[in-house]
């Protein structure tokens, strides 16, 4: 069994008072922290080697690092805008644990010497924001936030402010932006938000359950924390399985076990009978691997390694009952209703391959949609203002890369449907899976059947 | 405020070594090796760049990814790639995916042959699209304001347009809306985006989604010339590009000058020229014959205005305004001082002011120019309203204020005059100072301040303010005056006024004021007015002879003779900004009806009364 | 390829065909003496506002206070905002419009995000979504929307009622979901998220 840092007994009645968690030994690692001057809480963080849990997987130490020192406002802001496809463990951390974030954010703060600081939390979750709100009012009462906390030097304000929809406010510029009471578009990097970032001011960035994460690191040590996980991926992490799979839903686990304990193992793998078609690693950005990946340890370099990242901790499964188009459009589809519009590549891109797909559906498309869709994926990575554009054509890229057979399957068979047969046989029969996929086009073409794994 | 100073370094681009300024962005920095970066987004007068478009990626060594080349500042020793292949790549797909959804209707679209979309996708773009899919389609064009049309079709979401209107002009009505490939350009709820520099959006446009009402369909780039010149329907007097065709100016563009308009425009000058060229002009010498002013030839008009202006020899008052240029001013104070021999000549409608003061307001230190609103650490505006009183100076305030801290403080001239204020406003003012730590202040103030019983008295005040501050021994601090009238300096230096000649020198004799000319006017104690680019005052029962553009309702009541003005499109001259910077208007179009050259009307005068008009 | 009337490919957002109003004025920050705001919501507002370090940080609260007073971002609920704020109803349109959550047409006082992200639509949300439009015809008091990923991929496929996430719905709890939100009862109490414990079973011993 897997150390719960994170879950432990997370189910315990009453876990979101300030009771509770106070029995518990909360609040004990921000004493200890608010005792250390800020260099020593900051070498614990470092020691720990703790990644970002948000998705991009950077090491929060460095990160609070870059703040510049000196008097000027700094700011501390929790991304719990959680909007990745696939991921909802910040959910479950908000709502049965608040009181945890809030300390894990006093720490960080007082580390890196911002003065205020926000839980951005998507508008969405109404349950997760009021039952935040309702800890906020405990540990500003109890003196665990607010000024002088615990009668230190260190004051911090924290308010819990709500999005209203939209993807884009996960990625840290969009966010400030949205925060500064703007529409969610990223901004130019650099500067980046530890040198300029809300108000302008040093701005600290970190995903909730990296913060959550922070008052463990205090209490067992830095160095101890490093202990867990592998070398470049350390701790444990809460991992979000959905899809087709029998028991969805998070789990904690030690980084570097292979993914397939963690899809079979732990969520049950897919309905009796089903395969792994493919599987997104870390939400629906991460480009896809199939079922021959799932002895790839789970951790951030080995997913790297196999093209693909490990993102969020959001693994999403797809069984072979699906044809790959509807995955495909799905994604797009979401990624063109979330694009921020601010720059080229991805308002026009990701409009453009969700037409191409659809054209595939529709019996319109030839081979050639392939070549050019594959193309327009390339041709939008690594030439946007922000990553959202990549995250459509990271895992489209990936797509036709890996299950290209299909696709061109698709295409003949919505043509044969659609009864344009006439330039088929210049093109060439698709190859592999073209039977059963014939098939699964045949009928309803964006509707997923209900694989009733509930 | 200290001024952006650089240092010169050098970088590679393209294999060539390039002198630049250390941390231009390397799309300018790239012009100085001849290298073009294709920018649409990019407009360093918008404030910093924000990196949308992305056609402007370019390699640069050591950096794994493609970098915009609009907010990469340039560093010593950079080695940047523009002519890669992946540069390439990027650059064509960026062309093929802003033409996705662009409309292929450049034949009958305004902006067609001098459009940067045009030019970039024949420069830049591979010359192939593979998207296939219908493109989408709006109704178009569509009304944005009365003077703005747009096209959403064309619209490549370049967000120049909104961010003028938030940062620059700072008005706050034109936005995107929805999100994504949804985005539109708009303004709230349908209202118009009626503002006092919203035309300057049309220039910014980089394609034809936002167009020019008056200039739509009204000529092709092939058919135009342009033509430099200075606006002088205020005193901002703004450098403008005139596009003409036939003779006709058919469009007023900004041509950029950082000290005086930083490439912007008012609406004001931007779409006053219909009504320049148009019919309501005085096209010809008009002479009150029973009762009624009627076309005469200029050799009666001139005959006619140098009789009665020889007749009433001293007794002649004269006012100069509106565009009159020095020359013309020089010229009307020889008329009046050498060949009538009257010293009442004004050319400030605030009246007399003692030439003490004059030549103390005209100190050099005390002089502030433009650019020192920008970077001032603080600026009065005193008794002025820059969107009334010089449009663009407004743009500039609002710059200082947004992009270097700018302490902006107001105040009337009750505040300046009344001596317990006064020392709460300097205390404001010093207070201000504590707080921005610096001691440049520029004080921008109106003639107005001068003006009636109190003027003098304001104007020491004034003065005493600028001691107090020290202005005249700081650099970048000072008085920046805004006359009443587009030239008022220029008339001043040229020695329009009752007691002061060119260059303030010292007269014989001291002449009635504005006031003093109107008063005596009416009173019968002068018997001829001869106006320059002004209205008549009311009353009176002399002569009036007057050069005009149009025909107002006092001048076609008073007026015996008209001499038809050049409006400044057609005027060839010297004009002096506020802040001293001596600008020329030169002549666009050629006169129109019988219009002459005001200079020669006045020499023609000069002449008939009887001095020799110098070679 | 079919023949496409020219303007069938025109966006689903409203106003791209829209032209200004000449006869408008233009829409400047408005004016207190014209603008009435409910006392309520203008203290909302401002309690908003005093949060922050710069006021503009409570637009997005401010105006998902005028939602609910107004039931949707309506002009005048805009106007209302842009009032108390000081800035102009544009630039709280510009935000508007950009969020999801923020409507911008009149809709149903009710609403039924179903999530048909891609976890959710691999069990049956597509067909789900139908369901419930369906049964809900064209009930006034509904908002039904598809709504992208909602963070609850474990409870798939689910939906939030006014906020309440219920999963993982089967198309035969339709009816009782619509009948619970018409009675103003709590919706599928068995089915909400809130009750559901950690799928983790190590986290329970």
């Amino acid at each position: 069994m897997t150390t719960k840092l994170l879950f432990d007994r997370i189910d315990e009645p009453g876990l979101s008072t300030l009771d509770v968690y106070q029995r518990r030994g909360g609040y004990e690692s921000l004493r200890k922290a608010l005792a250390m001057p800020p260099e020593a809480v900051l070498h614990e963080l470092e020691a720990s080697a703790i990644r970002g849990r948000g998705g991009a997987g950077f090491q929060m130490g460095k990160k609070v690092s870059f703040l510049p020192k000196g008097g000027m406002d700094k700011y501390l802001v929790c991304n719990a805008d959680e909007s990745e496809p696939g991921t909802f463990k910040d959910r479950e951390l908000m709502q049965k644990n608040p009181h945890m974030l809030i300390e894990g954010i006093v720490i960080a703060a007082h580390a890196a010497g911002a003065t205020r600081s926000f839980i951005y939390i998507r508008g969405e979750y109404v349950l997760q924001a009021d039952i935040l709100d309702a800890a906020l009012a405990e540990a500003r009462a109890a003196g665990f936030v607010g000024e002088r906390i615990l009668g230190s030097d260190t004051s911090l304000s924290l308010v819990v402010h709500r999005g209203a929809g939209a993807y884009i406010c996960g990625e840290e510029t969009g966010l400030l932006d949205s925060l500064e009471g703007k529409r969610g578009n990223p901004r130019l990097k650099p500067p980046f938000p530890a040198n300029q970032g809300l108000y302008q001011g040093p701005t600290l960035i970190n995903n909730v359950e990296t913060l959550a994460t922070v008052p463990t690191i205090i209490r067992i040590g830095g160095a101890e924390y490093a202990q867990l996980g592998v070398e470049t991926s350390t701790g444990t992490k809460l991992v979000s399985v959905s899809g087709h799979v029998c028991r969805p839903g998070n789990y904690e686990i030690e980084l570097g076990i292979p993914s397939r304990e963690i899809i079979y193992g732990l969520a049950g793998g897919p309905p009796a009978g089903r395969s792994v078609k493919c599987w997104f690693p870390g939400g629906s950005s991460s480009p896809v691997l199939t079922g021959d990946d799932l002895d790839i340890p789970y951790d951030f370099d080995s997913m790297a390694k196999a093209g693909t990242m490990l993102g969020s901790g959001a693994i999403i499964v797809v069984d072979d009952s699906t044809p790959i188009l509807d995955v495909a459009l799905k994604v797009a589809k979401f990624y063109r209703h979330e694009s921020c519009g601010k720059c080229t590549p991805c308002r026009e891109g990701t409009n453009w391959t969700v037409k191409m797909l659809e054209r595939i559906d529709s019996g319109e498309a030839t081979p050639m949609d392939i070549e050019i869709m594959a193309s327009v994926q390339e041709h939008i990575i690594g030439n946007c203002l922000c990553v959202l554009g990549d995250a459509m054509a990271m895992p489209i890229g990936s797509m036709i890369a890996k299950f290209r057979p299909e696709f061109e399957a698709h295409i003949e068979a919505a043509r044969a449907r659609a009864g344009r047969v006439d330039v088929l046989a210049a093109v060439g029969s698709g190859a592999a899976g073209g039977g059963a996929l014939a098939g699964a086009a045949a009928g309803a073409t964006t509707a997923v059947a209900a694989q009733g794994a509930h | 405020m200290p001024r952006p100073e650089h240092r010169t370094i050098t970088f590679t681009i393209d294999g060539l070594e390039v002198q630049a300024p250390e941390n231009a962005m390397l799309v300018d920095a790239a012009k100085l090796g001849d290298v073009e970066i294709p920018v649409f987004c990019y407009e360093p007068k918008l404030g910093n760049p924000v990196g949308a478009c992305r056609m402007c990626l370019v390699e640069i060594e050591g950096i794994p990814k493609l970098q915009t080349g609009c907010s990469t500042p340039v560093k010593d020793g950079m080695v940047v790639h523009t002519q890669s292949e992946r540069v390439k790549t990027a650059q064509n797909s960026v062309v093929e995916f802003l033409l996705v959804n662009h409309p292929l209707d450049c034949p009958v679209c305004d902006k067609g042959g001098e459009c940067p979309l045009q030019d970039i996708t024949f420069g830049w773009g591979l010359g192939t699209s593979r998207f296939i899919e219908p493109k989408r389609h709006f109704v178009k064009p569509l009304a944005l304001s009365p003077t703005i049309a747009i096209d959403r079709e064309r619209c490549i979401l370049c967000y120049r347009c909104v961010r003028f209107s938030q940062e620059i002009a700072e008005d706050h009505q034109l936005v995107l809306l929805e999100r994504g490939a949804h985005s539109y350009v708009a303004t709230f709820d349908g209202h118009p985006y009626v503002a006092p520099f919203s035309g300057n959006i049309v220039e910014l446009c980089p394609v034809g989604a936002l167009t020019s009402q008056p200039y739509r369909f009204r000529a092709r780039p092939w058919d135009i010339e342009d033509a430099g010149s200075v606006c002088t329907l205020c005193p901002a007097q703004c450098n403008v590009t005139l596009t003409v065709r036939d003779e006709r100016v058919l469009r007023v563009l900004a041509r950029e000058n950082p000290e005086v308009d930083d490439g912007w425009l008012c609406d004001r000058g931007r779409f006053a020229y219909p009504r320049l060229g148009g019919d309501e002009r005085v096209t010809q010498p008009l002479l009150r014959d029973g009762g009624e002013l009627r076309p005469v030839s200029w050799e009666r008009a001139l005959d006619e205005a140098a009789t009665r202006l020889s007749r009433a020899g001293g007794r002649v008052g004269a006012l100069a305004g509106g565009g009159t240029t020095n020359e013309e001013g020089l010229l009307l104070s020889r008329l009046m001082r050498e060949a009538l021999g009257s010293p009442h000549l004004d050319s400030r409608p605030a009246g007399r002011l003692a030439l003490e003061l004059h030549r103390a307001l005209a100190e050099p230190a005390l002089q502030a120019h433009v650019p020192d609103l920008e970077y001032a650490h603080a600026v009065l505006v005193l008794d002025c309203d820059p969107i009334a009183d010089a449009a663009i100076l407004d743009l500039r305030l609002r710059k200082g204020v947004r992009r270097h801290g700018m302490k902006l403080v107001r105040a009337g001239r009750e505040q300046l005059l009344d001596a317990a204020a006064r020392d709460e406003l300097l205390d404001t003012l010093l207070a201000d100072l504590r707080s921005v730590a610096g001691n440049e202040i520029v004080v921008l103030w109106h003639e107005r301040l001068a003006a009636g019983a109190d003027g003098e008295r304001a104007v020491r005040a004034l003065l005493d303010l600028a001691a107090t501050l020290g202005l005249a021994e700081i650099d970048g601090a000072g008085l920046l005056e805004v006359p009443a009238h587009a030239n008022g300096r220029g008339l001043r230096e040229a020695g329009v006024l009752p007691n002061a000649g060119p260059e303030l020198g010292d007269t014989d004799e001291d002449g009635l004021d504005a006031q003093g000319i109107a008063a005596a006017f009416a009173l019968g104690e002068l018997s001829c007015l001869y106006l320059l680019g002004v209205d008549p005052p009311t009353g009176g029962s002399g002569t009036v002879i007057a050069h005009a553009a149009f025909l107002t309702d006092a001048l076609r009541e008073q007026a015996d003779v008209v001499f038809p003005a050049e409006a400044y499109p057609e005027k060839e001259g010297t004009v002096t900004h506020p802040d001293g910077r001596l600008q020329r208007v030169r002549r666009a179009v050629r006169h129109i009806g019988e219009t002459r050259d005001e200079q020669q009307v006045l020499d023609a005068l000069t002449s008939r009364i009887g001095l020799a008009v110098p070679s | 390829m079919s023949a496409v009337p020219r303007d069938a490919h025109s966006s689903t957002a409203p106003g791209w065909d829209t032209p200004a109003d000449l006869e408008k004025d233009p829409a400047t920050i408005p004016d207190p003496a014209t603008t009435p705001v409910p006392d309520a919501l203008r203290a909302e507002i401002e309690g908003h506002m005093a949060l922050y370090p710069n006021f503009r940080s409570a637009i997005l609260p401010a105006l998902e206070a005028a939602q609910r007073v107004h039931g949707w971002c309506a002009p005048e609920a805009i106007e209302q905002v842009a009032c108390v704020m000081r800035l102009t109803p544009a630039e709280l349109d510009a935000v508007a419009t950009f969020y999801d959550m923020l409507e911008t047409t009149p809709v149903g006082r009710h609403s039924v995000y179903v999530c048909t992200n891609i976890s959710c639509s691999l069990c049956g949300a597509d067909e789900l979504y139908d369901a419930i439009r369906e049964a809900a015809g064209d009930d006034p008091e509904f908002n039904v929307r598809s709504f992208e990923c909602l963070g609850a991929c474990d409870i798939a496929p689910m939906a939030s009622v006014d906020g309440t996430y219920v999963g993982p719905l089967t198309l035969d709890d339709v009816p009782q979901l619509l009948d619970d939100i018409r009675a103003g009862r709590e919706v599928l109490p068995d089915k909400q998220l809130a009750r559901r414990p950690c799928a983790d079973s190590g986290a329970r011993s």
